[in-house]
């Protein structure tokens, strides 16, 4: 009951606070506006709209690379080879980092004149890029950083599933003459697709939600070039003290986390054998 | 919550003690005269903010205590959270709070409408509760204005006055035989005298969205812009395209790359690098300048006032004062401790540590002139830039609103938009905001 009432009340609170115009600074109280702030955020707030398309491609953008990463690792540690323990621990250092702390040392990484990114993409003959520092690639070295943090989730997960797979099938393809790449596609994916929609599934709810390697990176910048729901309904909720407005958008990301969930679980339903 | 309660019954003693007492202690004749003590035995609860000004205020508050007799607790929270830690408690009514520390450049408007600010007029007036070396009338007209709210009600006592400054490197300066602006249509070629990429950008300002708004009246204000005229936004004037251009060609041709996103600290980092021949911004980031620990360009950095232009000569300020609650239970006893904050003994320890206030006497004070921690051009550039200082901002409800839309404006702008299309955008978002909020 406890856990339901801890639950549930931040939930329907929030509900119910996005049928209201408040601003949390003013001597009136909330005023009941029913579903105008709905109306708005659909039809009336093109910034809205931006961020929505932002943090659907922010999400994709990670959790593809993400994934082809995490596999690719999943499948080198899968092997025996000499210090394969020590390597695998370090590779999941990443994920235990604060992300707050990671931001921090990313944005000096990422300074166009001061930081080493800049240094060793000259160093492998590339021309230096503007990073976090431009609205063409702003989000993209957003997803870097989240790509560099959440791999290794991705590979325990894809790891725990290969070494659970049965080894008849590749006996059988191998006397059959199949390539490694031939077992690998046509065997071992098919196998780790269960195990692998749940590795997206929690990485996709996690980077709809990222907020803080973008705050403390970028707030949302340059112009609204990074700016996602979650950024934004921060900015309105705290910056602008537009609680109702703001509580409006938390229902929003809400309902897209939860349909991106149960299209993904779905997606898994139909793969279980 | 049991240290709540205990507090409250405490103040409640602490009442009763003086509701007690009172016919005794106020007899007319002493009732003439100024008593740190009136309130001894109360306990205060400030809500501060992580700033130099505070840095070196904390240090002394041990001194308030034993002169006033009263214990004083408070609480140190970076500038945002002590925002929101501000919002929630008084939205709340919480009482919780007896003075804090203002940023009234950005809360001004919108605290004195919540009703979050107690008028101090009528304190300043009694003889009995303001100390006759106060003296409201030191303060610069400037930094009068900016704690006083359009009804007239003077909503804080001003403590840290920021000023937007002009800084260069007078070596890269005087190896071109160059001298500091005097008008902005000197700006440009100045800059242009000076590129000289990669070792050395022309200029250097802030180009991140929100925090670009506090830079970009220093080009604006000579441009002769406003933001507001009979109260309807003017984000699209004819003043305000030219000072934008400027801005974003200053930026787009003559900064550092990767400008568009950098904040104080991107900007006073490359300057520090020796990176850059030109920095414009608010004049207390000067101190880490001549830090040698920091900065690679020690001793190096001139400092002078902003270039004036065709609208006149002007210098954005930023205030940040200490203001009474008005939900405190003991008003008169906060006032006290804000009095003592802002008065003169402690102003010239500020300025003495480097942190701008902005009271005349400090100026003409023995100690800052016989130690002081900057060079002589520094003061020079801030007392004149206050002199000729007005609100950097809007003052409006919704500042962090509007900093957002010309914020982007900007960065549009520099990225390579015209600057007549971002800013119809902006007025457009500018105009909605204060249709909203100023009604």
């Amino acid at each position: 009951m406890l856990v339901a009432t801890i639950i549930v009340y931040p939930i329907v609170y929030t509900g119910w606070m996005s049928l209201h115009e408040w601003f949390a600074s003013s001597l009136t109280g909330p005023r009941f506006i029913g579903l105008a702030n709905y109306a708005k955020i659909v039809v009336g707030d093109a910034r809205f709209r931006e961020a929505v398309v932002r943090t659907i491609y922010f999400t994709i953008v990670a959790v593809a690379a993400e994934t082809v990463l995490g596999v690719a690792m999943a499948l080198l540690f899968n092997r025996e080879f000499w210090g394969r323990g020590l390597l695998r621990t370090l590779a999941i250092l990443p994920m235990v980092a604060t992300p707050t702390a990671i931001a921090l040392v990313f944005v000096m990484m990422y300074h166009p004149t001061l930081g080493v990114a800049n240094y060793l993409v000259t160093v492998a003959g590339l021309s230096p890029f503007r990073w976090t520092y431009s609205s063409q690639t702003a989000l993209y070295a957003l997803a870097l950083v989240d790509v560099w943090q959440w791999t290794p989730l991705i590979m325990l997960i894809a790891l725990a599933g290969l070494a659970s797979l049965p080894r008849e099938p590749y006996e059988a393809a191998h006397l059959d003459g199949a390539t490694p790449l031939q077992s690998f596609w046509h065997i071992t994916l098919p196998l780790l697709r269960p195990t692998l929609v749940v590795a997206i599934l929690f990485r996709s709810i996690d980077a709809l939600k990222t907020f803080d390697i973008i705050f403390v990176m970028t707030q949302g910048g340059p112009a609204n070039a990074s700016e996602t729901i979650n950024i934004l309904l921060f900015n309105q909720a705290f910056s602008y003290f537009n609680m109702g407005y703001a509580a409006s958008m938390a229902v929003a990301l809400f309902a897209l986390v939860m349909g991106a969930s149960l299209i993904l679980i779905k997606v898994r339903r139909s793969a279980a054998w | 919550m049991a240290a709540r309660r205990l507090t409250r019954r405490t103040f409640l003693q602490g009442l009763a003690t003086g509701v007690a007492a009172g016919p005794f202690v106020s007899t007319p004749a002493r009732a003439q005269d100024f008593n740190w003590k009136r309130f001894q035995g109360k306990e205060l609860f400030l809500l501060l903010t992580k700033h130099p000004f505070i840095d070196v205020l904390e240090k002394h508050i041990s001194e308030f205590e034993s002169l006033s007799g009263m214990k004083v607790k408070w609480e140190t929270l970076p500038e945002i959270q002590a925002r929101q830690k501000m919002t929630v408690e008084m939205t709340a009514s919480s009482g919780g709070i007896d003075a804090f520390f203002t940023s009234l450049h950005v809360e001004k408007k919108r605290f004195w409408k919540a009703g979050w600010y107690h008028p101090l007029n009528k304190f300043l007036d009694d003889r009995t509760l303001t100390s006759p070396d106060f003296d409201w009338n030191d303060f610069t007209p400037g930094a009068r204005a900016g704690v006083t709210q359009p009804d007239g009600s003077i909503s804080a006592l001003a403590a840290f006055v920021d000023a937007n400054v002009f800084f260069y490197r007078k070596d890269l300066f005087g190896a071109k035989s160059a001298t500091p602006p005097k008008t902005l249509a000197d700006l440009e070629p100045l800059a242009q005298k000076l590129h000289a990429p990669p070792g050395v950008y022309g200029i250097v300002l802030r180009g991140l969205k929100n925090a670009n708004a506090t830079q970009y009246p220093s080009i604006l204000f000579p441009m002769g812009g406003t933001y507001l005229k009979d109260g309807k936004g003017v984000l699209d004037s004819k003043e305000q395209i030219a000072a934008l251009d400027l801005y974003a060609k200053l930026l787009r041709q003559y900064a550092p790359p990767g400008v568009v996103n950098f904040n104080w600290y991107e900007c006073s980092a490359s300057f520090m690098q020796g990176q850059v021949a030109i920095y414009m911004d608010g004049v207390n980031f000067a101190s880490q300048f001549e830090d040698a620990a920091k900065s690679k360009v020690v001793g190096k950095v001139g400092y002078a006032v902003l270039p004036s232009g065709p609208g006149g000569h002007f210098s954005p300020i930023y205030i940040t004062g200490m203001a009474v609650s008005s939900q405190s239970r003991s008003k008169e006893a906060a006032y006290l401790f804000t009095q003592w904050a802002t008065n003169k003994t402690n102003m010239v320890r500020e300025l003495m540590a480097g942190v701008g206030v902005g009271r005349t006497s400090t100026w003409d004070n023995p100690d800052v002139k016989a130690k002081p921690k900057m060079p002589a051009d520094w003061y020079q550039a801030y007392q004149a830039s206050l002199k000729i200082g007005r609100q950097g901002l809007p003052e409006i409800v919704g500042v962090t609103e509007y900093r957002d839309i010309i914020g982007v404006a900007i960065q549009k702008a520099i990225e390579g938009a015209p600057a007549a299309q971002v800013l119809a955008q902006a007025q457009k978002d500018f105009q909605d905001l204060l249709n909203r909020t100023e009604s």
